[in-house]
């Protein structure tokens, strides 16, 4: 029941922070997210077990919160980012909200529910031991993200939101669908008694979240969303939302994995295609958050293709989802914090030398782009699993030589651009050399997330987390042999 | 002491000393001071590293447990190789950050400067000591970072002096000049591209060994498992890692551009960090694998072969390119890759040579990889720092400095004839007897590889001797005179490259005395079976070369030569040139065709368009006249007329 009680704390946030003040407000909502925070990690140690909420007739079945490692790991994901951004959201909001001449307080009220509601749904989504459960928070989500776009985004705001909405629309009636399938096979919708997925849920659920994730095709709503969102929303959107769909496929694929096994070849190979080809995509872009947004579809290559790896790349997938938005995360921050200090500078032809009047903000983008390329973060972890997987799978052989190169190529791409842009971007030749007074709330939550990036690396988190994500995943997938 | 807790201070008490500094970055006053306690970190570091050697039983494991259940552990050894190993690098570390007291003092960030260099040495400690594979891999990325935020340490690109190559040079379409923040830039680039396929080999090593320590893993059933071709994928891939990080050819650029850091980290980024990791790992997984005795492997021959022979090249192509260099430390920097190069040569032929010294049963051509790599380290960080000191006497970083000049400077001039002397196998100084060793190797290697390597071995030997005396008549003897000259103070500096130097007199004493160096002493010997032997005559050879070099540093009848030489033979045409170009045009597709196209399909034209089209059609439809509504009903009456007459005739 603990567990229970923490989760609530994010919903309560949601209601009880329009009644205060901006600053208040933004306190208590990084407290609400930081207590479910450390009781997940004391979960970790201790255990915690799951808990029952009510249950329905057939084909709903039981709804419960679901308390296994890889809902933790997601959640602790969650908690942490979404409690660090709020906190850096402070000033940035207030800037923004008097840029489009808004008044601060009213708006905020506005602004924090939505933000407290999108973020704690996620949480729960997570922790969703329902489709349908799992379903309702998606969809909340969507709906938040979509309205905080609407509301407080740049450019051509209202388009983009419903550029977002219908294609996050797609991708979650065709979610629907899939498990509607699945709950008429099995009876119920409760993870934990859904027995078999099926032929035809899987494509509905597949083409769905590849949708949300997204890979090469429909990735292109990605750009325009993360690029114009209000930056906070960009550094939860890109981080949290869109792994979530990974999420999901992971929870699928736990169930049943043999749709991945039948078309692993295909998926794999458009996984490699899509992460190298956005990676690419990366050096050409001139508006800084629209350079992340083609990251982010690039790291999301990732874990579609982890999730094509067997037990050792599902296990990527989840290490990789926490890197990628840690990384992501504290990216976007940064990118909002250059908009804030200069001016709405976006332009990264118009930066260069910036670790001059920024450093601060310049050393956490560091740490952000360390994040993505798996250097001393918790990503190494999650690279390792891949090419563990990667190995497993396709063996060491002069026959599976075209795919470990390819396969070192993404991972190779990812620093590149990362290192490329911070040049560009904060080094060379400075064009402002006054050293900016920034507010604290503008980097010291960046350092955070890049510090607990660190910590998950090493004992003592690592050795309970790596552990009880097989202890997950190894039953599920039929192990201690080879993978099916 | 519990060994713990040792360890702990190793590795720690770097990082952790330079995280105040990090903190008061804003204050002036602090970061001022600050320094001192970084020093005192890696100062710690030296003592327990004597520790270790001097008071930790040797060759045993100390194991704590990390990820137990996929056996990535905390396992460190106190091996040969990392007791010495360790040693050297804290102490050439500990050297070098008190000359940086004196050097980095009213530098812009002295923070970013701290912390990377401590987290630099931090790093290759824990590479020396792991036997983990993961754990080494995280020192190893640790050195690849902090690499890239100190070569790029003056980010600003506003001084000319932390520039590489002149300024306005072009060759082609290629300006051969490169900023601080470039340097950073391709030495991480390039690094990483070795350090992907380097974890996919650990990962394999991982899914084929049941543990992944070095000491423990059985390589000859690993590789049999995996056949001739696994073998091969398997340990190219490894050595892409250490190739990159080596800076050995084709990937040397990066080393080259490196010079645009601070020349301390130059120092420490040649001597005992980074490219000397690459050669210090193969030396430590070649003495675990023992090819020597896996002659039976299919595959690992060619393996060792390409080892070899990419290490001799590099030392020749370093050692010629160094000949046309004019900028101090450029032409320092292709020294070491030339010497990096013959590490790995050395390493490499153990394969062939099967020959036991000693007690520990340790393999000659190992031994001797590694004691070149000793006695370079100190001899190259006395020789860096001292053209620090240079750069800051003089404002250039070309090589410049008469006679007159020389006399100003004596310390850094006596230090660079020692440093000098003893580096390149003058007999009887200290390098002689090492390198003496290794012409041994490479003559064992006459069956089975030829003449080839003794011979790339001797030139690379001879062009080396050659441009260490052009290093020390064109900065004290013979070069031109400096346009500035600010010759007083830097106290600290000289403390820091005089002890250094004095290192290369206790490992003199060290060959003399010790088990080990009775080899050494013997490969060195003036006469065997009354013939003068090769090493000799390699060693009189060597000793002509700097005689000559020191007398005539400069040819100009060979300008030209020197200047493609000095171009490093146009391998940056590949970095800057060829390997963007490439990149920028697939991703100029990638842009400009393919998402521009399906954002256009799903998002501006088609789909939308479509959607515009179909809805002015239905509200068409909708004008409201009756003539519009009888025209369609008459329509659709039409088409159900011919429906059912064609369904009529069908049936």
């Amino acid at each position: 029941m603990m567990l229970l009680y923490f989760l609530i704390l994010p919903l309560l946030a949601a209601v009880l922070a329009p009644l205060l003040k901006p600053k208040a407000a933004t306190h208590l909502t990084v407290s609400f997210f930081l207590l479910p925070f450390f009781a997940i990690l004391s979960c970790l140690f201790y255990g915690c077990a799951e808990v029952h909420l009510m249950t329905f007739s057939a084909p709903i079945g039981e709804l419960y919160l679901s308390a296994d490692f890889i809902s933790h790991a997601f959640g602790l994901t969650i908690c942490i980012v979404s409690a660090m951004v709020g906190l850096f959201a402070l000033p940035y909001m207030e800037h923004r909200f008097v840029e489009m001449e808004l008044s601060v307080e009213s708006e905020f009220r506005k602004y924090i529910f939505l933000y407290d509601l999108y973020a704690a749904s996620m949480l729960w989504l997570v922790y969703s031991g329902n489709l349908i459960l799992l379903y309702i928070f998606l969809e909340i989500a969507l709906i938040t993200a979509f309205l905080l776009i609407y509301f407080y985004g740049y450019g051509n705001r209202r388009w983009v939101g419903q550029l977002y909405l219908i294609w996050s629309l797609v991708a979650g009636v065709l979610t629907l669908a899939g498990f509607l399938i699945i709950g008429i096979n099995n009876d119920t919708l409760a993870l934990k008694y859904i027995e078999t997925v099926g032929r035809y849920a899987w494509p509905f659920i597949f083409v769905g979240m590849v949708i949300e994730l997204p890979v090469l095709g429909p990735h292109v709503w990605l750009p325009w969303a993360h690029a114009e969102a209000p930056t906070p929303l960009s550094a939860l959107l890109s981080p949290l939302t869109v792994g979530l769909a990974g999420y999901v496929l992971l929870r699928i694929a736990l169930i049943d994995y043999s749709f991945i096994v039948t078309y692993r070849s295909y998926i794999f190979g458009y996984a490699l295609f899509s992460s190298i080809y956005a990676g690419f995509s990366v050096f050409k872009q001139t508006d800084f958050k629209r350079l992340l947004a083609y990251s982010t579809v690039s790291q999301m290559g990732y874990i579609l293709a982890a999730l094509c790896l067997g037990p050792f790349g599902l296990v990527g997938v989840v290490i990789q989802y926490m890197s990628h938005a840690f990384g992501k995360s504290i990216l976007f921050s940064s990118a909002g914090g250059i908009i804030a200090v200069h001016h709405g500078l976006r332009d990264v032809r118009q930066m260069g030398g910036l670790h001059d009047s920024i450093p601060a903000i310049s050393n956490a983008a560091v740490v952000g782009f360390l994040n993505l390329g798996g250097i001393l973060t918790v990503g190494m972890l999650g690279e390792f699993f891949i090419l563990r997987g990667v190995v497993e799978t396709f063996g060491v052989s002069t026959g599976s030589l075209a795919i470990l190169l390819a396969v070192i190529f993404m991972f190779i791409l990812s620093v590149w651009y990362g290192f490329y842009t911070i040049r560009k971007v904060f080094y060379g030749k400075p064009k402002d050399t006054t050293r900016k007074e920034i507010s604290r709330y503008l980097y010291v939550p960046l350092f955070l997330i890049g510090i607990t990036s660190v910590l998950l690396v090493f004992p003592p988190l690592s050795t309970a987390l790596i552990p009880g994500l097989k202890s997950v995943i190894w039953p599920l997938m039929g192990m201690g042999g080879i993978v099916p | 002491m519990n060994e713990w807790l040792i360890f702990l201070l190793l590795f720690l008490s770097p990082v952790l000393s330079s995280v105040p500094i990090v903190l008061a970055y804003k204050s002036k006053a602090w970061t001022e001071k600050l320094p001192y306690l970084s020093v005192f970190g890696i100062f710690v570091s030296v003592i327990m590293s004597l520790y270790i050697l001097f008071v930790l039983p040797e060759n045993q494991q100390f194991s704590y447990p990390w990820i137990p259940e996929f056996g990535i552990n905390i396992v460190l050894i106190t091996d040969y190789l990392s007791r010495y190993m360790g040693v050297i690098t804290a102490l050439i570390a500990f050297f070098i950050a008190i000359y940086g007291l004196d050097y980095m003092k009213g530098d812009y960030r002295p923070s970013w400067y701290w912390f990377f260099f401590n987290l630099f040495t931090a790093s290759m400690l824990l590479v020396v000591y792991s036997d983990n594979l993961f754990l080494l891999f995280v020192g190893w990325e640790g050195l690849g970072a902090a690499s890239w935020g100190l070569i790029g340490h003056w980010f600003r690109d506003d001084n000319d002096i932390s520039y590489v190559g002149k300024a306005g040079r072009k060759v082609g379409p290629l300006e051969l000049s490169w900023p601080p923040s470039f340097g950073g830039w391709r030495a991480i680039s390039t690094i990483r591209f070795g350090d992907v396929p380097m974890f996919l080999a650990l990962a394999a090593i991982w899914a084929l060994s049941p543990t992944l320590n070095i000491s423990e893993i059985e390589w000859g059933t690993l590789f049999e498992t995996l056949g001739a071709g696994g073998t091969i994928i398997l340990l190219l891939c490894l050595l892409m890692g250490l190739f990159t990080k080596s800076a050995q050819v084709p990937f040397s650029e990066w080393l080259m551009t490196a010079m645009t850091g601070p020349t301390t980290v130059s120092a420490l980024l040649h001597s005992a960090t980074m490219v000397a990791a690459g050669a210090f790992v193969f030396i430590k997984l070649t003495w675990y694998i023992a090819p020597w005795t896996l002659h039976g492997v299919h595959g690992l021959e060619y393996v060792y072969l390409l080892v070899l022979f990419i290490g001799l090249l590099s030392g020749l192509y370093g050692a010629l390119s160094g000949s046309g260099m004019l900028e101090r430390k450029v032409l320092l920097a292709a020294s070491t890759m030339s010497s990096i190069g013959l590490m790995f040569a050395a390493a490499a032929a153990s394969y062939w040579v099967d020959v036991e010294v000693g007690e520990m049963h340790m393999n000659f051509a190992v031994l001797v990889a590694f004691w070149y790599m000793a006695v370079h380290a100190f001899a190259k960080a006395s020789l860096f720092l001292v053209s620090g000191h240079l750069i800051h006497a003089t404002h250039s970083r070309f090589l410049s400095g008469g006679l007159e000049f020389g006399k100003k400077m004596v310390p850094a001039f006596i230090v660079t004839i020692v440093a000098t002397t003893f580096l390149v196998g003058i007999p009887p100084l200290t390098a002689y007897w090492v390198k003496s060793a290794m012409d041994e190797v490479m003559e064992h290697l006459f069956h089975e590889v030829g003449y080839l390597p003794l011979i790339l071995l001797v030139l690379t030997s001879v062009v080396y001797s050659g441009i260490m005396a052009k290093f020390l008549a064109l900065n004290f003897i013979k070069g031109e005179k400096p346009h500035h000259e600010h010759t007083h103070g830097g106290g600290l500096m000289k403390v820091g490259y005089s002890l250094m130097v004095s290192v290369l007199f206790v490992l003199l004493y060290i060959i003399f005395t010790s088990e080990e160096g009775h080899e050494f002493v013997a490969a060195g010997s003036v006469l065997k079976h009354g013939t003068i032997t090769i090493s000799f005559g390699v060693g009189i050879l060597a000793l002509l070369a700097y005689m000559v070099a020191l007398y005539r540093p400069q040819i100009h009848a060979l300008n030209k030569l020197g200047a493609f030489f000095g171009d490093r033979m146009y391998l940056p045409f590949m970095n800057d040139f060829i390997i963007p170009k490439i990149g920028f045009f697939v991703s100029h597709l990638v842009q400009d065709y393919g998402n521009r196209g399906i954002d256009g399909f799903f998002n501006t034209v088609t789909i939308p368009g479509l959607f515009g089209t179909i809805s002015k059609r239905i509200r068409g439809i909708q004008t409201g006249y009756l003539s519009r509504y009888i025209n369609i009903v008459l329509g659709l009456v039409m088409i159900l007329l011919v429906v059912v007459a064609i369904g009529g005739v069908w049936l």
